[in-house]
């Protein structure tokens, strides 16, 4: 039996998508986190659940642990948040995943979803742990406005490259 | 109702919440000390930011490629402004060097081998910002191996950035002072004003306005804008006399009672990508 390249590649965009995250928030950090206005990039989010509907991946579970465990550790140093939300969005997308025959809007609007949920949830953590006291009216018009504009923009541009090459290299 | 303990999908569940919680309080409770991260996590740090320097590399060559072409572009009013400062520069460069010479001679009367001004730099780039709204962090391309350390201060070309908070190998985070973090340590800063200086502490920073504020004033000495703050080198952390903004307001607080002043910092902390680890020799 042929094994099948997926295998390969999904651990590697995942990560490439995680670092990515950091250094175009490092490049554009002046557009990005603004007065009143700042945008979280979550590419390996747009990854994550994409790979639901296109590819087939061995222990998706385990990977998803694993980035989440990453991002903790090199990023935030605060351990525990991704650890929980990015299996969390996996398992929800896969609910939502039976309930629909994946199209372009379909994806869209459930990677959506998890996007807003993402952001809401982390939001929460980070009030418990006291790294902000941000209201969540401010919240909601200065940071999840935004991301969402941003991450939807990302879908949009990448959705039919990495549709081609999940099920390219899963077949 | 044994059903529902059996549930094998809502004890995973459980189990994981528990287990990030406990994760989530023991790396904010641990997050100050000295002795983390432990090893294990250094190691996972270290690769990481290998990968991510791979990853970031050709990002970087592209964007300074882009602002390269952009600063080109205007290079002649630069250039015009610019000649104008270096002769002032020259001249304010041999007062320094008299004074800085002056001033060795005389700690060495006095036998001050070391004071608070005293600091190695280390200089090193920034390979990444935090993706996130909340932790306003960096993580820089040098580590214990070339001798940063923990509560270090960090300065960009401007003036003061913040501080190391987490230490590996060859990477480090760097937590900058516009952090609203309520655990954060806080700057120990002296405003210099025409009839002496006033301490106090960088207790906040108002993202909408770009502004830190600073309280804990210890004195009713009067403040005007445009008074220079630098650090004071109290504390124990950082050095003294690093820049770090300019007064823009001074008012008193929500109740009336303290004075608080509203500082405009000089480093651009959304441009960074040389930064200086300033840690004390004293």
């Amino acid at each position: 039996m042929r094994i099948s390249k997926i295998r390969y590649y999904y651990p590697l965009g995942l990560f490439v998508a995680l670092f990515l995250d950091g250094t175009l928030s490092n490049m554009f950090a002046g557009a990005f986190f603004k007065a009143s206005l700042s945008i979280e990039s979550r590419l390996f989010i747009l990854w994550v659940v994409m790979s639901v509907f296109f590819a087939k991946v061995e222990h998706p579970f385990f990977w998803a642990v694993t980035v989440g465990l990453t991002f903790d550790l090199f990023f935030t140093g605060i351990i525990g948040p991704f650890f929980m939300l990015v299996p969390l969005i996996l398992y929800l997308t896969k609910v939502m995943y039976s309930f629909f025959t994946p199209s372009f809007i379909v994806v869209l609007l459930i990677y959506l979803i998890d996007i807003a949920l993402f952001t809401l949830l982390f939001y929460w953590i980070n009030v418990l742990i006291g790294f902000t006291s941000v209201s969540l009216a401010i919240f909601i018009s200065s940071t999840l406005g935004p991301t969402l504009a941003f991450n939807l923009a990302a879908f949009v541009i990448l959705y039919l490259p990495i549709k081609g090459l999940m099920e390219m290299s899963s077949r | 109702m044994q059903r529902f303990f059996f549930n094998k999908r809502l004890i995973i569940v459980l189990i994981t919440l528990i287990i990030g919680f406990v994760l989530v309080a023991f790396s904010v409770t641990v997050r100050n000390d000295r002795s983390t991260p432990p090893i294990i996590q250094q190691i996972g740090n270290d690769t990481a930011g290998l990968v991510d320097r791979v990853v970031s590399y050709p990002i970087s060559a592209v964007g300074n490629a882009g602002s390269a072409v952009g600063s080109l572009l205007n290079t002649y009013q630069e250039n015009q402004k610019l000649k104008k400062q270096v002769d002032n520069l020259a001249s304010e460069k041999v007062s320094n060097q008299t004074i800085r010479r002056e001033n060795a001679a005389l700690k060495k009367q006095l036998k001050l081998n070391k004071s608070l001004t005293n600091y190695t730099a280390v200089t090193s780039y920034v390979i990444a910002r935090t993706p996130s709204s909340w932790q306003n962090q960096i993580i820089i391309s040098k580590g214990s191996l070339a001798g940063v350390k923990k509560n270090a201060s960090v300065l960009s070309d401007k003036g003061l950035v913040g501080r190391v908070t987490e230490v590996n190998k060859t990477n480090s985070k760097v937590e900058l002072i516009s952090t609203t973090n309520d655990n954060a340590n806080r700057f120990a800063t002296t405003i210099i004003t025409d009839d002496g200086s006033v301490n106090g502490l960088i207790t906040n920073y108002n993202a909408n306005t770009n502004r830190l504020i600073m309280g804990q004033i210890d004195s009713q000495k009067t403040m005007k804008k445009g008074d220079k703050v630098i650090t004071s080198g109290m504390g124990g952390n950082s050095p003294q006399g690093i820049y770090v903004g300019t007064v823009m307001k001074v008012e008193k607080d929500d109740y009336g009672l303290a004075t608080k002043v509203e500082i405009k910092p000089a480093a651009d902390l959304t441009n960074l990508n040389i930064v200086t680890v300033a840690e004390r020799t004293d």
